[in-house]
């Protein structure tokens, strides 16, 4: 049980994707404007990772070697499938919010990575918290930009005014916005892991 | 359709809407390939190839059918399939036919299967230039030259990055932002610089 | 018995030039616009000048100090960053606002890239675009020239974008800075004298300012209103920031290229960027982004028209 744990935890800090692997900057970057539309591709890509994670560890022992990417991918893009038209169904309004970057969980490195990086050596119970973590750990990281960008950019939090008579600084809900951000938490969390080593 | 269309594709594609620095895709490739001018070269060339002939293959596999057999649903999975079948195809043709070519651009088509940009043109494509399921007029041309432009884009992003950030190599950058950091703030400058191109009408 | 010979390397003569001796002949060279620009718009542009200098010289030694760099705010090149940005900015706007613009030039557009002489971006234009994507409301908002109650008005380029005719200004009025916009930008004779004493001096070339200025004045009079060959090109050299961003930022050592056959190509590309926007972009005005623009291209332009060493291919 605590190595279960451990293998969900590591997702969360030692292992963030986003922050320490770099991994699926693409959503990361372009969804999280509001807080809103940053937890709702966080779980959408943990169903997706969780799901792939499960499926592809469960058939490791059937999938040739050779031909296990395009293999990946199917299992991946019927995941992604459910998820897209779970939300068109029952939240029209993420998913339009979300646009293009509902399908593009397919090719959203952090997914295929940990298929080809763990699920597909580990066993099923290892995967699926092994997906849960690294899904936690994405979701947490995405809350966290977008929470930065919605108050900076809009001076709102979840859509509720938080400061009052702040001049919202706009650019912050623009791309150059998001790329800056993201480059100075980088720089942030560089800075920390000099001072621990 | 008309000329102005397709300026409006042109100045959306590579300035407005950028792949890279508006879109954010392919962005990995861009933060990890952008180090010297030549190999991101190779890299864009081989992008802008794979989003022009993926713009024409899905444009005729959504066309001819996934829409007859109502089988829209199936686009991302047939889409990816499709992409990462002709690029494993165009990477064993090269390789037999021309191997200098194939030393040039080998390394790199195999992570352009996994490139954000080219399943995103395919995505975009079949949302712009479709409606109600049924083809704009020009659909098809428009797609073309969309996935000709998203590559342009790619290729002005990249040539522009691995330029200055061979410069760089000769700057005292503070430790912390070394690398990456720095890579994303010079792309939010490149990003607000692009803005001049907001709100575009001719 | 001591040595007295002293063997260094060359140049053994120096001219007594130094960088921080041209930064400071810059900003003399921009003193005339700044007088014009406060006689024109009043007092409030003047707190806005020393705002901004004040907090890009803080900003600088604050930086410096955080990253335990060697301080230099006395070289004159923070002073410039500010004054620049101060001067691309309307006459009345809150005053945080140039106290933000400078830091953020300062801090993004110039300390994360080492400091002076490193930046691949102009730092002042970086700091205008930010403002100007940030906070559009304030910094869209200019006042009339000559008339100190703050009443506002648009700059003309911006009423010929709204597709508005005006007959009321003359030539011989844009010359002295007789219109709404920027502070440092208005006055064309107080900016030409600046730059014909830099040019002068040889602290700047003249293959920037001269292409880009032409070709800006060729293109608007090639696609006019009325057909081509019909704009009124003198009205789009006279208006907007095209001489302040001509003579004075896009020359900028650091941030052009290094040839002159780099720096003519440099000036036809801002030309045509700051045209194209100017005509067809959903902005009045073009010129900081396509400097900035132009700013990107210059390490690859510079690697296109590097001089080659003899004997080389």
């Amino acid at each position: 049980m605590q190595k279960l744990f451990r293998e969900f935890l590591k997702g969360i800090i030692k292992e963030n994707p986003t922050f320490v692997l770099a991994l699926g900057l693409c959503p990361t970057l372009a969804v999280s404007v509001s807080v809103i539309n940053g937890i709702g591709m966080g779980i959408a890509a943990t169903f997706v990772l969780v799901g792939s994670n499960i499926i592809i560890s469960g058939l490791k022992n059937f999938i040739p070697d050779r031909i296990r990417i395009p293999c990946f991918i199917v299992v991946i893009a019927t995941f992604v499938t459910i998820t897209e038209l779970t939300m068109k169904a029952y939240a029209p309004a993420l998913d339009r919010a979300l646009g293009i970057y509902v399908p593009l969980i397919v090719v959203n490195c952090i997914v295929l990575g940990r298929a080809e990086a763990y699920a597909q050596k580990s066993t099923v119970l290892n995967s699926l918290f092994d997906g849960i973590g690294m899904g936690v750990g994405f979701t947490l990281a995405l809350i966290l930009i977008s929470a930065i960008r919605e108050f900076l950019g809009a001076g709102t939090l979840l859509n509720h005014a938080v400061v009052k008579g702040f001049n919202p600084v706009l650019v912050m809900s623009m791309p150059s916005g998001a790329l800056l951000i993201i480059g100075l938490l980088l720089g942030f969390f560089n800075i920390l892991k000099k001072r621990r080593a | 359709m008309n000329l102005t269309q397709f300026l409006t594709i042109f100045i959306s594609a590579v300035f407005i809407y950028n792949v890279i620095l508006s879109r954010f895709l392919g962005l990995c490739s861009f933060i990890a390939i952008s180090k010297e001018t030549k190999p991101a070269l190779a890299m864009s060339l081989s992008v802008m190839f794979v989003t022009t002939m993926s713009s024409i293959i899905t444009w005729f596999i959504y066309r001819f059918l996934l829409i007859p057999f109502n089988l829209t649903y199936l686009r991302t999975i047939s889409f990816i399939l499709v992409i990462a079948t002709f690029v494993q195809l165009v990477e064993m043709i090269i390789r037999k036919i021309a191997p200098p070519l194939y030393r040039f651009f080998g390394i790199y088509l195999p992570l352009i299967t996994v490139n954000c940009a080219v399943l995103g043109v395919a995505v975009l494509n079949s949302d712009m230039f479709f409606t109600n399921n049924k083809a704009v007029t020009g659909s098809f041309y428009y797609s073309v030259f969309q996935g000709i432009c998203v590559g342009l884009g790619y290729t002005l992003a990249m040539l522009l990055m691995s330029g200055i950030r061979e410069r760089l190599d000769y700057c005292d950058v503070p430790e912390a932002v070394k690398e990456f950091p720095l890579a994303f703030i010079i792309a939010s400058i490149m990003s607000l610089s692009f803005l001049g191109f907001n709100g575009f009408k001719f | 018995m001591k040595n007295r010979l002293i063997v260094s390397v060359s140049p053994h003569l120096h001219k007594g030039e130094s960088t921080s001796r041209i930064m400071w002949m810059v900003v003399i060279s921009l003193v005339p616009a700044g007088i014009a620009g406060v006689v024109i718009f009043g007092l409030n542009s003047l707190w806005a000048i020393m705002l901004g200098v004040i907090s890009a010289v803080i900003a600088e030694g604050a930086l410096q100090a955080l990253t335990r760099r060697k301080i230099t705010i006395l070289d004159g090149s923070a002073f410039l960053t500010g004054l620049l940005l101060a001067y691309n900015l309307p006459p009345k706007v809150p005053f945080w606002l140039p106290v933000v613009g400078s830091f953020f030039a300062i801090a993004i557009g110039k300390q994360v890239f080492g400091g002076l002489g490193q930046n691949i971006f102009n730092p002042a234009l970086v700091g205008r675009v930010f403002l100007m994507a940030s906070w559009p409301k304030y910094m869209t908002e200019f006042t009339k020239p000559l008339n100190y109650d703050a009443i506002t008005s648009a700059t003309p380029l911006a009423l010929i974008k709204e597709g508005k005719v005006f007959e009321n200004i003359s030539y011989l009025g844009l010359f002295l800075g007789k219109r709404g916009g920027c502070i440092g930008e208005v006055c064309i004779l107080a900016l030409l004298l600046g730059a014909l004493f830099l040019l002068l001096k040889g602290y700047i070339s003249w293959h920037i300012p001269v292409t880009y200025i032409f070709t800006v004045g060729l293109f608007t009079y090639i696609f006019g209103p009325k057909g081509l060959f019909s704009g009124d090109w003198l009205f789009h050299v006279l208006n907007g920031g095209l001489i302040l961003g001509a003579f004075f930022m896009a020359t900028d050592y650091v941030t052009s290229p290094l040839t002159w056959k780099g720096q003519i190509v440099f000036g036809i590309g801002c030309g045509l960027l700051t045209a194209i926007i100017r005509l067809w972009g959903g902005y009045p005005e073009g010129v900081s982004y396509a400097i900035l623009m132009m700013n990107g291209a210059a390490p690859i332009i510079d690697r296109y028209t590097r001089n080659r060493i003899y004997g080389t291919k």
